[in-house]
């Protein structure tokens, strides 16, 4: 069997008047949790959706699991959330799962048995047992659990989950991170995709960087990061920035790129200034610094570097 | 088969008929059938004459025996309700023409007493001239007695006058009762066909059922799918099964539903017009009906239903649930596809348009193919894969159609049906997951290139 959850190689997706994906490679290892970022609009939807066969390729093959996807049955083994979510409103969430169960190959005994296991999980079953009532009885945070029970109720192999944490309040987003980070640990592989980086820098293994339709890398978090360099600053100033120090973050002489969030800074050096330099500058400008560190730059940051703000639009890459 | 068609289609199947929706439709559209049905048979037998016409005075002024003959009609017709125990019979009094207006006056105020006689009826020579009698009473404006009172009167007036001219008495009598029917009988080609009257019935219920069954459902495959599509369900549906068969799932599913509910409504209504019936009409007279009317009211819904499925031969019942079969997946398949198109039930209506003026066109046909049904309009309605899932049904209730043809027009309806599937769900695989504006038809033109 390959080691490979997904190969993808030099697919090509057009549609009337622009190319949504353009020959595009990508190697999914398995047992891995994989990111695949980029903003709204380069493609990853595109992408996740032609992995499932829902759409099709122009051009270039994708396998799972080094089979074709178009195979019979090799679906079976997916789970899907999608970023648009929806149930059958009007059904009981029990027959709801096991229609969704039965759909993908799973005996409506087996599947019985499963739904009442995860319904016990995700708290469904107490004063109330949520499983007979009708979907949309249940508040929209139990419809989220449910969704997520369907996606993983037929234990499948590979998880893809686009966009998991939209619509997401905190606790549902750590019961989400949690679940991830169990199923990895299970030997599982989960590709999502996202558009906040600090959860794809906290969870993943590797990532891809799309953007227009393009590959822009890919690559173990690590690696991507080191590749990128250590030319960055973490800085913190207590009370933020006054005027002079203000001016010295934007000096050409010292600094590519600032990140402003008003108390914390992160900048890019020019690969020739001298750090030590403009920390000496930061300090005779009055900055009251709190905290001065070279480090790796985030994600967050390669993906504005690499990506730049044109392909960015406003509130699509926030830090959330 | 795809053993996930069969998943879909029994999710389609079983949260239909476990809806209200699907129960109160079924149980009260053949309620309404029998209703409709039965009513014309109420309103008859209510209609009919009551006791009360036995409750009267005849002032008989002829100086014969017309009076005795009307009484005696009266208690011996059949068809007039009769209360158990009812004693009353019509009261003869002779006078002259030159008494009668004394008469009248004590009659009249008989009339008017509480309990007592209903009215009094007036025969003079004119009446034995067979021109007219006259009757004064409570119920002088309930049509059916005073029908029964003229027709009996008539009735005596010719016997007497035949009897008086040498006629024998058993040739009157036999004459007098005479029940006269006309029944016509369909010839053809091919033999004696069902009766002529049952034939276009047939047709025209048949074609009816299709064209509302196809209309009705075609809708519910619609909603079902703008369902799945506004909901967002259909993206994880998808992703588990190839949108065509999800497209065929639904379509079977549907038309399961609509076969189950056509076979209840069907059964209820007989049940309800066989056991029923006699019972809806015994109240309707108000007593107890005299045993030849609930006869006949039971054989008239008896007729009602014949007339619409007994009339029918086998062979075309056979043939219009083939037909409804093909036509429904025809028009099913293409309702999918504008269902997949739009993003709510008003662009749903514009967008199934063009599907309901094909519909549409087809039954604005059925008049004219009723009237002619061999012509050359019919001959090509006859092979349009739109139009003979109707047409083919509705001709084979009013003329000959050769097996040959039949199975012809079948075939080609097959294949119209596979290129409506094949269009449907090019069209659904993409319409399905493009939210937004409603769709153009040249953007659709292209969804089909895409897919």
């Amino acid at each position: 069997m390959s080691d490979l959850a997904i190969d993808i190689r030099n697919v090509v997706k057009r549609y009337d008047h622009h190319v949504a994906v353009r020959d595009l490679s990508l190697q999914i290892p398995r047992g891995s949790v994989y990111g695949l970022l980029g903003p709204n609009g380069a493609g990853k939807t595109t992408t996740i959706r032609m992995i499932l066969d829902i759409i099709l390729p122009d051009a270039g093959s994708i396998s799972i699991f080094g089979r074709p996807n178009t195979e019979p049955g090799i679906l079976n083994a997916v789970g899907y959330l999608p970023e648009e979510r929806g149930l059958y409103k009007k059904m009981q969430v029990r027959r709801v799962l096991l229609f969704l169960a039965e759909l993908k190959g799973i005996r409506p005994a087996d599947a019985s048995k499963r739904i009442d296991e995860w319904l016990e999980r995700f708290s469904l079953v107490g004063e109330r047992n949520w499983g007979d009532a009708r979907v949309d009885e249940l508040s929209r945070g139990m419809q989220q659990k449910v969704q997520f029970i369907s996606t993983l109720l037929h234990d499948p192999d590979l998880v893809i989950l686009d966009e998991p944490f939209s619509g997401l309040d905190p606790i549902n987003a750590q019961a989400l991170k949690d679940a991830v980070l169990e199923l990895k640990q299970r030997g599982k592989t989960v590709i999502f995709s996202t558009h906040v980086m600090d959860n794809a820098e906290k969870m993943c293994d590797s990532v891809c960087i799309i953007a227009r339709g393009e590959k822009v890398l890919d690559g173990g978090v690590a690696a991507v990061k080191k590749s990128a360099g250590a030319r960055n600053v973490a800085l913190s100033l207590a009370g933020g920035a006054h005027n002079g120090v203000s001016q010295l973050l934007r000096d050409p002489s010292f600094v590519r790129r600032c990140d402003d969030n008003n108390n914390y800074f992160e900048l890019e050096l020019y690969p020739n200034a001298d750090a030590q330099l403009f920390l000496r500058k930061l300090i005779e400008a009055g900055a009251n610094i709190e905290r001065f560190e070279l480090v790796q730059p985030s994600l967050h940051q390669i993906f504005l570097q690499r990506v730049g703000a044109s392909g960015v639009e406003t509130g699509m890459s926030g830090h959330g | 088969m795809d053993n996930k068609i069969w998943i879909v289609a029994k999710r389609e199947y079983l949260e239909r008929v476990r809806s209200r929706t699907f129960l109160a439709f079924t149980l009260l559209i053949p309620v309404f059938i029998a209703g409709v049905t039965m009513f014309p048979l109420y309103i008859a037998a209510k209609s009919g004459a009551s006791t009360a016409i036995r409750h009267i005075t005849i002032l008989d002024a002829t100086g014969t025996d017309l009076g005795d003959r009307v009484a005696k009609a009266l208690m011996t017709d059949s068809t007039i309700a009769r209360i158990p125990n009812d004693s009353v019979t019509p009261r003869v009094v002779k006078t002259t023409a030159a008494g009668l207006p004394a008469s009248e006056q004590a009659a009249e105020n008989e009339v008017k007493l509480p309990n007592h006689i209903t009215g009094y009826l007036v025969l003079t020579d004119s009446t034995l001239d067979g021109k007219s009698a006259r009757y004064s009473g409570r119920n002088a404006s309930t049509i059916g007695d005073m029908d029964k009172l003229r027709s009996l009167v008539r009735q005596e007036v010719m016997v007497s006058r035949l009897e008086r001219e040498g006629v024998r008495k058993d040739i009157v009598n036999d004459l007098a009762t005479s029940n006269f029917r006309l029944t016509s009988q369909r010839l053809s080609e091919s033999g004696r066909g069902g009766s002529g009257q049952a034939g276009i019935f047939a047709g025209i219920s048949v074609g009816l059922l299709l064209f509302m069954s196809i209309v009705f459902h075609g809708q519910n495959v619609l909603r079902g799918v703008l369902e799945e599509k506004s909901t967002r369900v259909a993206e994880v549906v998808i992703s588990s099964i190839k949108p065509e068969s999800l497209l065929a799932g639904k379509v079977l599913g549907v038309g399961g539903v609509g076969l189950t509910q056509q076979a209840a409504w069907f059964a209820i209504s007989a049940y309800l017009m066989n056991f029923l019936g006699p019972i809806i009409l015994k109240a309707a007279t108000k007593g107890t009906v005299v045993a030849t009317t609930a006869t006949s009211g039971t054989s008239a819904a008896n007729a009602a239903l014949g007339a619409s499925f007994g009339g029918m031969a086998l062979s075309i019942v056979a043939v219009s649930l083939l037909f409804f079969v093909i036509g429904f997946v025809f028009y099913a398949s293409l309702y999918a596809a504008a269902g997949s198109m739009v993003n709510s039930e008003q662009e749903a209506q514009q967008a199934a348009m063009p599907v309901m003026l094909l519909l549409m066109s087809t039954w604005l046909m059925v008049n004219p193919v009723l009237i002619n049904p061999n012509s050359k309009l019919a001959l090509v309605l006859t092979w349009l894969p739109w139009s003979s899932p109707i047409m083919v049904p509705l001709r084979m209730g009013l003329t000959t159609v050769s097996p040959v043809v039949i199975a012809g027009s079948a075939l080609v309806a097959v294949i119209g049906c596979i290129a409506s599937i094949w269009l449907s769900a090019r069209i659904y695989r993409v319409g399905m997951l493009m939210y937004g504006k409603k769709p153009s038809f040249a953007e659709v033109a292209k969804w089909i290139r895409y897919a």
